[in-house]
């Protein structure tokens, strides 16, 4: 296997780098893994979904599986090497770009994965169509070159989510269709809120709603959310419905605040691991920067547990930032943490706000969990609890729906902000991402029925939470992988890193393909932008059955990766064998001659 | 079209109403006709504008970043018109003399037939599918029906393809996507102007994109056969004007039926935009909101989906919504039919952050669905009652000796008042607004549409009669005192050369 790990006969990924024509095939030839920096390693592959682009390289490896396996092992292997340098050249091109987008002027081609894996593999007159595909659909002179990185993400990755659509996994119709423990949405209550919409009291139209909505978000929205953060976050003064801001999601809030508070090419510190969904956000449209804060993953120092943000950390980045020219607007915080599912004790709160201030920094925080701490042991504190701010007119708080009901679909998140101009620069936005207000007469309903969310819906969707992260902990503990025990959010976060032969973040792709093999999808650290390779984020909150098949193809993954690396140990062994038996036969010199 | 046209143009110029000039005061005795076509200053006028909306302010916030400053005066501009309406909306029982709205592009004339409609237990359907991550492009379901819906209306001579939609959250959003996708930033896009103005703040808010005006005269010249006609000639000019100043062109945007003027491009007409598009390789955005609001039935719209060969199909979008012809714009509906897949994709990884309600995804698909209800009591109704509510305020303005242009497609009637402006002025145009305000009625003034002739409103008519009927009564009682006002009035206004923008719309 290491010989064709080696693939010589491969061109730096510069040859295609600011070419805007599609190169031939020995050109568009992905980077050799030994040739892959750290530089790129860092960067690569920071978006969850780009992950899901192997998938599609699936279909390739299971179209060839009936010939003799030795060497469809060696083919498949040498395929899986290509295309991970490929999809990690496809990431840092894509990075790079977003983040120089605003600087303008920097052209750039991506090669499309999908056809290449079949110049690879296929060759021939195949390869040749789909290389002309490819063309057609990267050279558009249609498109801006904005418009070109915009349209090479969705390539790259919403396809193939759409593939992961089409063949679901289904108790009933499907149950070899892929298990999704990737993407962070709380499928454990869909029949108490599916039930709770279909109540007669939701089903209301009247002239108002088909109006031209008030941008902010209707008023009688704004009012709830203004109430129900004032009860679930426990806030000492009445929130005021004028400082918040209701979107289409918090993803939009997120990008509108990015606008506003930055100019292009400006930056946000951010713990890192974080959500790849920050990214998009960030980038896509306002170009704006994320800096991460790395957390260790292990203790040491003055940490207390593994992936601490400490102020330290966050001053080091700041001023390494300042060093290199940079200009930092904000400090953006999810609490819950997304995907430690960390919940920051309000004394940490309190210093990284203070921080904040110090620095003159705008902080965002990400609350969009924090009906979903399901530990009772787990004192959540929201910003919005403290009784004074350091800095009230720099901090800004969002929060959906999406995660703590599970209605993504809803398409609703909120802003809110002591800041009025923040509030006003956002409702300009308002149009753009504007929502249904037949969905918001829905939510202000959903979120005004106390008597429900208290007695029914909280209760029940904690206690499936909990017993859900139960059961995949104790699996986990019984396969004896590590894991952060946190109580709060969809997800653990786990340590694979001893299935890793050396442990490098291609190791992590390559681990996180297999799961796909077995039709698993999970979220490898990278696109977290997790500096230590082995780190995964498995998706708990689904019902039993789905899990427990998806823990036995887990089980069996990791298996094989042992099997596997007991294997390779032993080739190598063998190979080294033949080699040392080789080099003795050489040491003989004339001895076939003698023979002849 | 043709004999509402000639209905119209009756009176020549700007199709004035019968009643003329008799009894008003007029400035220098000018006829009606002189007073349409007038300039409003002596130099000859560019043709053409290089919109910068980022020029127009210096103001700044401490928090925020200088685009943020901007951004928010988009927000604040728009305060002044519609957030005082809405701060004192008229209601019959609770405040009577609260303001009534002529001024937002709305109809209001079918709630009834929608809301119950939109009771009916077909629309209450929730599946967990529903409520989960969804397809960004648009729920397969109803890009299918959207599909089918465009290509009957649209009279498509091939069925028209799902995977050519993309659903998003309305148009405002959909022109802020293509502008982002289709041009980098400080590059623009062609717009015959007067054009509905908050276009501007939708590809600029993102996109940071440039509209450059192209000027349409109310004088009928040359071989043009009415006022505000759009010509190649024109398209040409501007363009060129446009390339003059090193700004780069990526596109023509066309709204059919049009906003403000009322209207529908012929088949010649559009043929002709779309081969001049072609011949500059440049995109055309056409904005067909309108296309079934043409409540005039000897009016005949073609939409671009219905030409046998399109000159550039690679770089012709059309952008349909809900919200006019199905008077919703609170839903939040709205959709991009393009068969350039490049950009279809490109503006569907935008729509994570433009995306539509499941729920209210699965309502769009049943309405459009049922065609038995669209066909035989939805639209007769609607254009039933969209010509009754014109005629009333056709009549009015007529009796008010007001020229105005209507064509019979869209809510409103583009009315010069230049008449009553003491002085030819945008200053003065803004007072009479502030007037109209003042008096509890909310009309759109011609600046908001980049109009380049002082003194034009929009005045929408799609309203529930006893409304109408007041917000006439008292746009007749600004005008009546205006006409004495005007005849003493100081000879300089100190005013902020910036008003107020209308209120976005889609």
């Amino acid at each position: 296997m290491s010989g064709n790990r080696a693939r010589g006969t491969t061109q730096p990924a510069e040859a295609n780098r600011n070419t805007r024509r599609m190169s031939n095939p020995s050109d568009i030839s992905p980077t050799p893994c030994g040739q892959t920096g750290d530089q790129t390693l860092r960067n690569h592959s920071i978006y969850t979904q780009l992950m899901e682009t192997v998938l599609s390289f699936m279909k390739l490896m299971t179209g060839d599986q009936q010939q003799d396996p030795a060497l469809e092992e060696q083919k498949h292997s040498q395929a899986i090497r290509e295309q991970e340098a490929l999809l990690g050249h496809l990431m840092i091109q894509t990075v790079k770009h977003l983040q120089s987008g605003a600087t303008g002027g920097h052209k750039f081609q991506l090669p499309c994965p999908s056809m290449h894996s079949r110049d690879n593999v296929r060759g021939g007159q195949q390869a040749q169509s789909s290389r002309k595909t490819c063309r057609d659909t990267f050279i558009s002179s249609d498109l801006s070159s904005r418009g070109l990185d915009i349209s090479s993400l969705y390539h790259s990755s919403f396809q193939d989510y759409n593939t992961y659509q089409g063949n679901k996994y289904d108790k009933k119709n499907n149950t070899l269709g892929f298990i999704n423990l990737g993407t962070s949405e709380n499928k454990l209550c869909i029949d108490l809120l599916t039930e709770r919409l279909r109540r007669s009291d939701m089903n209301y139209v009247d002239d108002n709603l088909l109006q031209y909505p008030d941008w902010r978000g209707q008023p009688f929205l704004r009012k709830e959310v203004a109430q129900f953060l004032t009860t679930y976050c426990k806030a000492p003064a009445h929130l005021d419905p004028e400082n918040v801001v209701v979107l289409n999601g918090c993803s939009s809030v997120l990008s509108s605040l990015a606008m506003v508070l930055c100019d292009p090419g400006e930056a946000f510190l951010v713990p890192t691991p974080f959500s790849s969904g920050f990214i998009f956000s960030a980038c896509l449209y306002a170009k704006v920067e994320l800096l991460p804060v790395h957390l260790d993953s292990w203790v040491a120092g003055a940490n207390t547990s593994p992936f601490q943000l400490s102020v330290g950390k966050l001053e080091q980045v700041l001023f390494e930032a300042k060093m290199e020219g940079k200009k930092v607007r904000g400090l953006l915080l999810t609490n819950p943490q997304n995907p430690l599912g960390d919940v920051y004790s309000r004394d940490s709160l309190m210093d990284y706000l203070e921080f904040a201030k110090r620095y003159h920094l705008h902080v965002i925080i990400d609350e969009i969990y924090m009906l979903s701490v399901f530990d009772e042991a787990i004192t959540f504190h929201s910003v919005l609890s403290i009784e004074s701010l350091p800095d009230p007119s720099k901090t800004h708080v969002i929060w959906g729906t999406s995660k703590d009901f599970g209605i993504s679909g809803l398409c609703f998140g909120a802003l809110y902000t002591f800041n009025k101009a923040v509030a006003s620069a956002v409702s300009s936005f308002g149009s753009l991402h504007s929502i249904s207000s037949i969905a918001q007469y829905k939510l202000r309903q959903l979120l005004q029925d106390r008597e429900w969310l208290d007695s029914t819906y909280l209760p029940i969707n904690h206690f499936r939470l909990r017993t859900a992260h139960k059961y995949i902990t104790n699996e986990l503990k019984a396969l004896n992988v590590p894991f952060l025990n946190r109580g709060s959010g969809l997800f653990v976060w786990i340590n694979l890193r001893k299935y890793l032969h050396p442990r490098t973040f291609e190791e992590e792709l390559l681990l996180h393909r297999h799961f796909l093999d077995k039709k698993l999808i999970l979220s490898p650290g990278k696109s977290f932008m997790c500096k230590d390779p082995g780190w995964f984020r498995l998706v708990f909150a689904d019902n039993h059955l789905l899990l427990r098949s998806a823990m036995h193809r887990f089980h069996q993954v990791l298996l094989e990766q042992e099997r596997n690396w007991t294997r390779r140990q032993l080739e190598d062994a063998i190979e080294e064998d033949l080699l040392t038996s080789n080099t003795a036969a050489a040491t003989r010199p004339h001895s076939s001659n003698l023979k002849g | 079209m043709s004999t509402l046209c000639q209905k119209e143009t009756r009176t020549p110029a700007t199709c004035l109403g019968s009643g003329s000039a008799q009894g008003l005061h007029t400035s220098n005795g000018d006829d009606v006709e002189r007073e349409c076509s007038r300039k409003p200053d002596q130099k000859p006028l560019k043709r053409y504008r290089v919109g910068d909306p980022t020029a127009m302010f210096s103001p700044n916030s401490p928090h925020l970043s200088s685009r943020g400053s901007i951004i928010k005066w988009f927000w604040d501009s728009a305060e002044e018109g519609y957030r005082t309406y809405h701060m004192d909306e008229y209601d019959e029982d609770k405040n009577p003399n609260g303001i009534i709205n002529l001024g937002t592009s709305e109809n209001k004339l079918c709630f009834d037939l929608l809301t119950r409609r939109l009771s009916q237990s077909d629309m209450l359907r929730v599946e967990p599918s529903l409520l989960q991550y969804p397809d960004w492009r648009g729920r397969p379901f109803l890009r299918e029906e959207v599909a089918r819906f465009l290509s009957f209306y649209c009279k498509s001579p091939a069925p028209l393809k799902p995977e050519n939609v993309v659903v998003l959250n309305g148009c405002a959003s959909l022109f802020s996507a293509l502008a982002t996708v289709l041009c980098e930033a400080g590059e623009a896009f062609l717009i015959p102007a007067p054009y509905y103005g908050s276009i501007t703040q939708h590809v600029c808010l993102y996109g940071g994109v440039r509209l450059v005006c192209v000027y349409l005269d109310s004088e009928v010249t040359g071989l043009e056969t009415r006022p505000f006609q759009l010509t190649v000639e024109k398209l040409e000019m501007a363009l060129q004007g446009a390339n003059s100043e090193g700004v780069k062109v990526k596109g023509l945007i066309l709204i059919n039926p049009h906003n403000p003027l009322g209207d529908v491009y012929s088949l010649g007409e559009l043929q002709e935009y779309l081969d001049f598009a072609k011949r500059h390789e440049l995109h055309v955005i056409v904005d067909e909101i309108y296309l079934l609001s043409v409540f005039e039935k000897s009016v005949e719209f073609h939409s671009v989906l219905s030409l046998e060969r399109l000159p550039d199909s690679q770089r012709t979008h059309v952008m349909w919504a809900a919200s006019k012809d199905f008077g919703m714009s609170g839903i939040r509906f709205g959709t991009l039919y393009t068969e350039n897949r490049d950009v279809a994709t490109a503006v569907a990884s935008l729509c994570r952050y433009h995306s539509l309600s499941g729920l209210v995804q699965y309502q769009m698909a049943q309405l459009f669905r049922d065609r038995d209800w669209i066909n035989q009591v939805y639209l007769p109704e609607n254009h039933a009652r969209l010509k009754a509510a014109h005629t009333y305020v056709s009549e009015e303005l007529r009796a008010l000796g007001i020229p105005f242009l209507s064509r019979g497609a869209g809510f409103f009637i583009w009315a010069n008042l230049g008449k009553y402006l003491p002085e030819a002025t945008f200053e003065q145009e803004m007072l009479l607004w502030r007037r109209f305000l003042d008096n509890k009625v909310l009309l759109s003034f011609g600046k908001a549409f980049e109009c380049k002739e002082p003194g034009w409103f929009r005045l929408v008519f799609s309203d529930r009669m006893h409304r109408l009927r007041l917000g006439m009564q008292r746009v007749r009682q600004v005008l009546e005192g205006e006409s004495q006002v005007a005849a003493d009035a100081p000879s300089c206004q100190t005013q902020e050369p910036r008003g107020p923008r209308s209120h976005c719309e889609d």
